[in-house]
């Protein structure tokens, strides 16, 4: 516990230094502001549901581009410059190193999350009354388990790839099949495979992007032609609680299942 | 302290090590010998913990492969390079080192006053020279106190006079009752700072024990190149006469004399003694691989 604490501590201290911690809480919070002034400048009593609905869609863009890099970069970069041998040949094991790592990244993301989506919201709430916080509210915690999830498959491609470079164009590539090409050809091939129920049910649960895209949207406004054929059909066949919690149990496994894969990859490992 | 058990490492076709087996008592100091790839690293590193390997390594009884995080509480580590995170300063990695490691921050600025680096503290370790980084990695290694310290190549990298304090901090340790285990390609400091040796070639060892007897048996010879006042056909047989030297050999205006380190002054000073004036010498020290060439050729002789 003590070695885990110590790498996560560094972890949130190098975050801190390199200043990208600050960057993307900055950029969050622009974001959040600009969003909420292109709203039409109501940010009234539907000021806030309406940003959140608009932030759900530049959420799942932002949120996993940065903790699949970062994530990435963790494992990766300490092989690359020979800090890693030295890491291991302290009184450390694999499975400490990467949770500490992935603690420390994890905290620092939601960190950057809550603080930039944070001020923006505290600014819009200083110009109007507020009515309607708690969706936004859940969308912050949604965009942190995201994180979360994303963070977790890049610790898996940084142990996985042999330098820098090719863990971050790994990283590059699990955001472009994750939420550019999923939705399409998930759904293509789940069709084409089967078009039964549990197939699309599967696909919905397989990518924690889409999982957090389709709870945000349960949160905010479960309209059938928002949720996409994934999400109607969930809703329809299982109703919106059952629906949330498989989408929440998937983010779940999607923010384990990677890193104890990865765990088991680094233990086998020569450094 | 350490135990190692035929420790075999392959990469893919290539035998890194081959069998190797050793024992390490406290107080004991061993020096791991070759040439550039011929084992010493991935040797140490495998006692570390950091490659998988066949056989087995074990620590004060504790078995590395099965409970690394154990037995590395029990080893001091000095990598060959060593590499530490170069946006840290050196009080804040000796802070780092002493939070993984379980020991008091007072500690850590202990070690870094006691290798001399108290007057470095807020420097960044990226910032530091070799000698050093190389200081620091030692600090880190002698943290927690461990009753055995790998050294990888601590010599690499270090003047004549921190090699000479090297030597002293090694006699130190052992003193202290530590097992030291150590690799260096220069042979001459050997003697200095260990008692026995394991001479390693491709991966095999084909030379373990005492250091003494690794001269002695390898025949290691320095060459002294002796530039004489137009008297060589003398000085030949007053050479021989020591009965220190090797080979006798003119080359141009040279005399080059084969004989041990150690016996470089009495030629010369056999020389002065016959009225023979040396107008001019230098020395070529043996190299570790001559000296792994000449236990070959003694194991073949003996096979």
């Amino acid at each position: 516990m003590r070695a885990i604490r110590a790498i996560m501590w560094k972890e949130l201290r190098d975050a801190v230094r390199s200043r990208w911690l600050v960057g993307y809480a900055a950029a969050f919070a622009v974001v959040a502001l600009a969003l909420s002034q292109l709203q039409g400048g109501d940010i009234g009593s539907q000021g806030f549901n309406r940003t959140t609905a608009g932030l759900i869609n530049l959420c799942i863009l932002l949120v996993p581009l940065l903790s699949l890099v970062l994530g990435a970069a963790a494992i990766a970069g300490e092989r690359e410059r020979g800090t890693l041998a030295t890491l291991l040949s302290q009184p450390i094991s694999a499975a400490e190193l990467l949770a500490g790592k992935y603690l420390g990244l994890t905290i620092a993301v939601w960190s950057a999350i809550a603080l930039g989506f944070g001020a923006a919201g505290f600014l819009v709430a200083l110009f109007e009354p507020i009515t309607d916080v708690k969706h936004y509210l859940l969308f912050v915690l949604l965009s942190g388990a995201l994180a979360s999830a994303t963070l977790s498959i890049g610790m898996l491609i940084s142990v996985i790839a042999d330098s820098r470079v090719k863990a971050l164009s790994g990283a590059v590539l699990a955001w472009f099949l994750l939420v550019l090409v999923y939705d399409l050809g998930a759904i293509g091939l789940a069709l084409w495979i089967s078009s039964s129920g549990r197939t699309l049910l599967a696909v919905a649960l397989g990518n924690p992007v889409e999982a957090t895209r389709l709870l945000a949207v349960l949160s905010v406004e479960p309209d059938l032609q928002i949720l996409g054929p994934l999400g109607s059909y969930m809703v329809d066949r299982l109703g919106t609680a059952t629906s949330a919690v498989l989408l929440l149990l998937s983010l779940v496994a999607w923010s384990v299942a990677p890193l104890g894969i990865a765990v088991r990859i680094f233990q086998s490992q020569d450094s | 302290m350490l135990t190692v058990r035929d420790a075999r490492k392959r990469y893919g076709t290539n035998a890194a090590l081959d069998g190797v087996s050793l024992e390490l008592g406290k107080g004991s100091v061993l020096a791991v010998i070759g040439a550039n790839g011929a084992g010493k690293t991935t040797l140490l590193k495998c006692i570390i913990g950091l490659l998988k390997f066949e056989g087995q390594v074990l620590i004060d009884g504790i078995d590395v492969a099965r409970k690394g995080k154990q037995a590395r509480r029990l080893i001091g580590y000095v990598p060959q390079q060593p590499a530490l995170h170069g946006d840290l300063s050196v009080r804040e990695t000796g802070m780092f080192y002493a939070d993984l490691k379980g020991v008091s921050h007072e500690r850590a600025r202990e070690v870094v006053e006691w290798v001399g680096l108290a007057d470095h503290t807020e420097k960044r370790t990226d910032a530091l020279s070799g000698g050093m980084r190389q200081r620091l990695a030692l600090a880190l290694a002698l943290l927690a106190d461990p009753p055995l310290l790998v050294l990888d190549e601590p010599a690499s990298g270090l003047d004549v006079s921190a090699r000479l304090e090297l030597r002293r901090l090694v006699q130190d340790q052992r003193e202290l009752g530590k097992a030291i285990i150590l690799s260096t390609h220069w042979l001459e400091d050997v003697p200095y700072v260990a008692a026995s040796a394991l001479v390693l070639d491709q991966g095999k060892a084909v030379f373990q024990g005492p250091a003494k007897q690794l001269t002695a048996n390898a025949a290691v010879g320095s060459k002294l190149y002796l530039r004489l006042n137009g008297h060589s056909p003398d000085a030949v047989p007053v050479i021989r006469s020591t009965a220190v030297a090797g080979a006798v050999d003119q080359a141009g205006d040279w005399l080059v004399v084969t004989c041990r380190a150690e016996n470089k002054a009495q030629i010369v000073e056999a020389l002065f003694s016959a009225g023979i004036t040396i107008l001019d010498f230098r020395v070529e020290e043996a190299s570790v691989d001559e000296a792994v060439i000449d236990l070959q050729s003694v194991a073949g002789e003996g096979r």
